[in-house]
């Protein structure tokens, strides 16, 4: 199929330039929608990277001096595995204890430099059958030939979670919505822009113009639209992360402190948002040109 | 070039409007296809360009069996077959030059290939002088032959013209029917359906009659009305019942 670009192009433009009004509250939608799930995954990411040692429920950390011999860190093993009260336990190596300590401290790039592997203290992660014997467990194993210390996961954290996790399910169900919005907007600047033009694609079925020529300029034109929200949401995205790091860096908000987002994670999200963007443009005019183009 | 084999073609609910017709159009012939309204003219023509299947038979056109054809080789078939209609079809808002490019450029033709070839097709109807004028400002009889000029830019093999000359008055008529038939001797088949008596007369092509969905009359050099035989029909009832034909003498 010879699809000339200028003349798609070109069929597009009009498209986009008649229905303006239309346009501009499809891609105002888009933008709304994608910027509140960009937001929600950005806390998503940050608070994951806080709590990265408490995922899976654990509330006991019990690390070994970071040259503890190994048959120190046998004896701790199997005293956790023989003890009743633990439900649960994994054991993170200096390998996998240097991946966390990046992962944590990604913004403070000096920090991550100047230390190695064999820094780090490796630790066992434990899980107890019972939330109140969680103390008995620690204090148990303090006392261990080449236990360094024991952490306690704080309540804070708890809260951490339970607040960001809903705030994320209110923002997520509210993009869920717009987003929807959001499609049939575009699927309706579809139908008119068809609508607009029916007189050129009934000329255009009857000289032999292939369906996808025919399709091509209002899918794209839904695309357009749905990228260009994308774009706006990408933006807003990029500044609301930029204030997050700035207010973390220059306020003592003690519930936001311990929130990190890497610029990996906003390149992630920024890149999520593109795509979803792309998809709902490219869904919503799909199901325009389906249902009112006959080809 | 266009064959139908036994095509029976019923919409839903209603009486046929083909019943097992049998027609066979050679390349480069010129046919009426005449009969009064509703007889089955249009479903004759839908049927060729494939908007519409029949129920039973089977239709060939330029070598395709089109009742087997995939619905994605459609438009492929539609590229050998120019169309024209009462309602000329134009785009209102494109120039004379704009519209026949159009028919070109919406199936991916070159650039070069347009412009080569616009000006001949208009220049076959003669309107070249008129080129950048929109539809409005043309009369009828010429948006028909831009319309002709459209239909005929992509060199088909066949062009259909379902009532060409509805809309536009006798004189005209004639002129555009002349191009027509000057288009089927370049080697393109060209049918068209018409209530034009005056014009069927005057040309004295094959004329095909459809009446009540069954072709009743395929005659070469023929009228637009069957011979009528004397001891039929008294001379004094056939004529209160023709038609009047108010071109006929214009076009002698």
């Amino acid at each position: 199929m010879a699809l000339s670009l200028d003349y798609v192009a070109r069929e597009t433009g009009t498209n986009l330039w008649r229905n303006r009004l239309m346009t501009v509250a499809a891609v105002l939608t888009v933008a709304v929608s994608l910027s509140l799930v960009g937001a929600a995954l950005l806390l998503k990411q940050g608070v994951s990277t806080a709590t990265t040692r408490w995922k899976g429920g654990v509330q006991l950390a019990v690390f070994m001096q970071p040259q503890a011999p190994p048959d120190q860190t046998r004896a701790v093993g199997d005293k956790l595995g023989s003890m009743q009260l633990v439900k649960r336990t994994t054991f993170c190596d200096q390998a996998c204890s240097y991946k966390e300590f990046r992962t944590m401290f990604a913004n403070q790039p000096d920090l991550v430099q100047s230390a190695a592997p064999a820094d780090l203290p490796p630790s066992f992660r434990v899980v107890a059958r019972d939330a109140n014997h969680v103390q008995q467990v620690g204090s148990t194993l303090k006392p261990f030939a080449g236990v360094r210390n024991v952490v306690y996961a704080k309540q804070s954290v708890d809260t951490l979670l339970r607040v960001t996790g809903i705030a994320q399910a209110v923002l997520l169900s509210v993009a869920v919505v717009l987003l929807a919005a959001a499609a049939v907007l575009i699927l309706n600047a579809i139908r008119m822009a068809i609508f607009a033009r029916r007189r050129e694609v009934a000329v255009m079925k009857l000289v032999g113009a292939t369906n996808w020529f025919i399709r091509v300029p209002y899918m794209l034109e839904g695309v357009i639209q749905g990228l260009g929200g994308a774009f706006v949401a990408v933006c807003v995205v990029a500044v609301v992360s930029f204030l997050l790091r700035y207010s973390v860096q220059h306020y003592d908000v003690t519930l936001f402190q311990s929130i990190v987002v890497s610029g990996h994670d906003l390149f992630l999200t920024e890149l999520a948002v593109l795509l979803m963007g792309i998809v709902v443009g490219a869904g919503g005019s799909a199901l325009g040109v389906r249902r009112f183009l006959e080809v | 070039m266009i064959r139908l084999d036994n095509v029976t073609k019923t919409y839903k609910g209603t009486v046929p409007a083909l019943r097992d017709c049998s027609v066979e159009i050679g390349r480069g012939e010129f046919v009426f296809l005449v009969g009064p309204s509703g007889a089955g003219k249009s479903t004759f023509i839908r049927l060729i360009l494939r908007e519409e299947t029949p129920d039973r038979g089977q239709i060939w056109v330029a070598g395709w069996n089109i009742c087997r054809l995939r619905h994605w080789k459609v438009p492929y078939l539609r590229r050998n077959i120019g169309c024209v209609f009462q309602d000329f079809r134009l785009l209102p808002n494109k120039s004379v030059f704009a519209n026949v490019a159009f028919a070109l450029e919406v199936i991916g033709r070159p650039k070069s290939m347009v412009t080569a070839q616009v000006p001949q097709a208009l220049d076959l109807v003669g309107l070249r002088e008129k080129w950048d004028c929109l539809p409005s400002e043309l009369s009828g009889g010429e948006q028909q032959r831009v319309a002709i000029a459209r239909a005929f830019v992509n060199r088909p093999l066949i062009l259909l013209a379902d009532e060409p000359t509805g809309n536009i008055d006798p004189g005209t008529s004639a002129e555009v029917t002349r191009l027509l038939d000057r288009i089927s001797r370049t080697g393109t088949t060209v049918l068209m359906a018409t209530h034009n008596d005056a014009i069927v007369n005057t040309m004295r092509r094959r004329v095909i009659e459809l009446d009540n969905g069954v072709v009743v009359r395929d005659e070469d050099e023929g009228a637009y009305d069957a011979p009528v035989a004397p001891y039929d029909v008294p001379d004094a009832v056939a004529a209160s019942v023709e038609p009047t034909s108010a071109g006929v003498e214009g076009l002698r």
